[in-house]
């Protein structure tokens, strides 16, 4: 839009924030396994996870909005997961990557989680192993849709 | 499970000094626990300077149903020609040990790199080492019981072994009588049977 003086725009404030919460889903810097190469890749420029303003992957869970669960989840690192989403600022989100994140995958045994909805609310499964790049950017939209639609999110953001 | 199969498996083979003896690049030795320290101090003082690792196996239904294996390297304090410098000595000492005396003298005092090795044995196999300064788990949590690389140990964990293996059909979200894109949830229950020798179920539908 090209700008001149006394122009300006209307909008709803909430539409305006769940816009700018939407553009800018930053995830957790966190890989469990071999999903993680996979979720690395969407930040290069192939697949660019910047075009959804999501490449900002943050060190500190107090600045994430998005832990995307890479891979198989063994027992002894569920306490640790559940950890860090509960360091997690609201609102925040959860996608479970790949086979093993969601249903244990192949991995039916004692060293591992059966799907990590059993220790954090997931809100996109992607299915796959691992899933494709382009998967993993999907779920991300669906996220955004969600935000968009009215989903968690705005100034009135809650859990 | 492992009490009708394993006894003749292990029976048969596993016992590495009867099979195994000819392999080139290492010497196997089977010696008793209580021989084990004074044999590998020799070693030590032979020039097997290096412990590589300490690996356990369990022979369900052997006796002595454990084997600790030491790994040693001798690496060449001079290389006479290139030709030594890919081929240093390695020796392998098996310990038989007992399930009703489940221990070993510690040799982290020897070779620091044992201190790991041994705690990695005790959490996965159950097997004590005397003289060790700190034997706790190191790879399980701290809290877990049981010891998974036993082959008595439930493949699932002990809680939910009692529970039944969820069919794949059954963990599919395809909603029973879902569109042609995939296959409905009944279908993949009778390829399942099928694929297991059982009876198809009587409908007679087709499978896709």
């Amino acid at each position: 839009m090209e700008s001149m003086p006394g122009q300006f725009m209307l909008g709803k404030l909430d539409d305006v924030a769940r816009w700018a919460q939407s553009s800018s889903v930053w995830p957790l810097t966190m890989g469990l396994a071999c999903c993680a190469i996979e979720m690395m890749s969407v930040t290069n420029s192939t697949y660019d996870i910047a075009r959804f303003g999501s490449e900002v992957f943050r060190a500190s869970p107090r600045q994430a909005d998005l832990m995307i669960v890479s891979g198989r989840v063994a027992q002894k690192m569920a306490p640790i997961i559940k950890r860090l989403y509960d360091q997690m600022a609201d609102p925040k989100w959860v996608i479970s990557m790949g086979a093993c994140a969601s249903s244990g995958g192949v991995f039916d045994n004692y060293a591992i989680v059966q799907g990590v909805d059993t220790i954090v609310p997931v809100d996109v499964y992607v299915p796959g192993c691992p899933p494709t790049p382009d998967g993993l950017l999907y779920a991300l939209n669906l996220i955004q849709a969600q935000i968009r639609q009215g989903g968690r999110g705005g100034i009135f953001a809650k859990a | 499970m492992p009490s009708s199969q394993t006894p003749s498996i292990a029976g048969l083979a596993l016992d590495p000094t009867s099979v195994r003896s000819e392999i080139a690049d290492a010497e196997i030795l089977r010696i008793a626990p209580g021989d084990l320290r004074a044999k590998l101090e020799a070693l030590r003082a032979e020039g097997f300077s290096m412990l590589l690792d300490i690996g356990g196996v369990d022979y369900l239904g052997r006796e002595p149903r454990f084997d600790v294996v030491y790994h040693l390297l001798a690496l060449p304090a001079k290389v006479a020609s290139l030709a030594e410098v890919g081929t240093p000595r390695r020796i392998r000492l098996l310990v038989g040990v007992p399930e009703s005396a489940p221990s070993l003298p510690s040799i982290q005092d020897m070779w620091p790199s044992a201190n790991w090795a041994e705690r990695e044995i005790f959490d996965l196999f159950g097997l004590t080492f005397e003289g060790h300064p700190q034997l706790t788990r190191i790879q399980m949590p701290h809290d877990w019981e049981g010891h998974p690389l036993r082959k008595d140990y439930p493949l699932r964990g002990p809680a939910r072994e009692a529970t039944p293996r969820p069919a794949f059909a059954l963990k599919s979200n395809v909603p029973a009588g879902a569109p042609p894109s995939g296959k409905t949830a009944a279908a993949l229950q009778k390829q399942i049977a099928r694929a297991r020798g059982q009876a198809p179920a009587p409908d007679g539908g087709a499978d896709s």
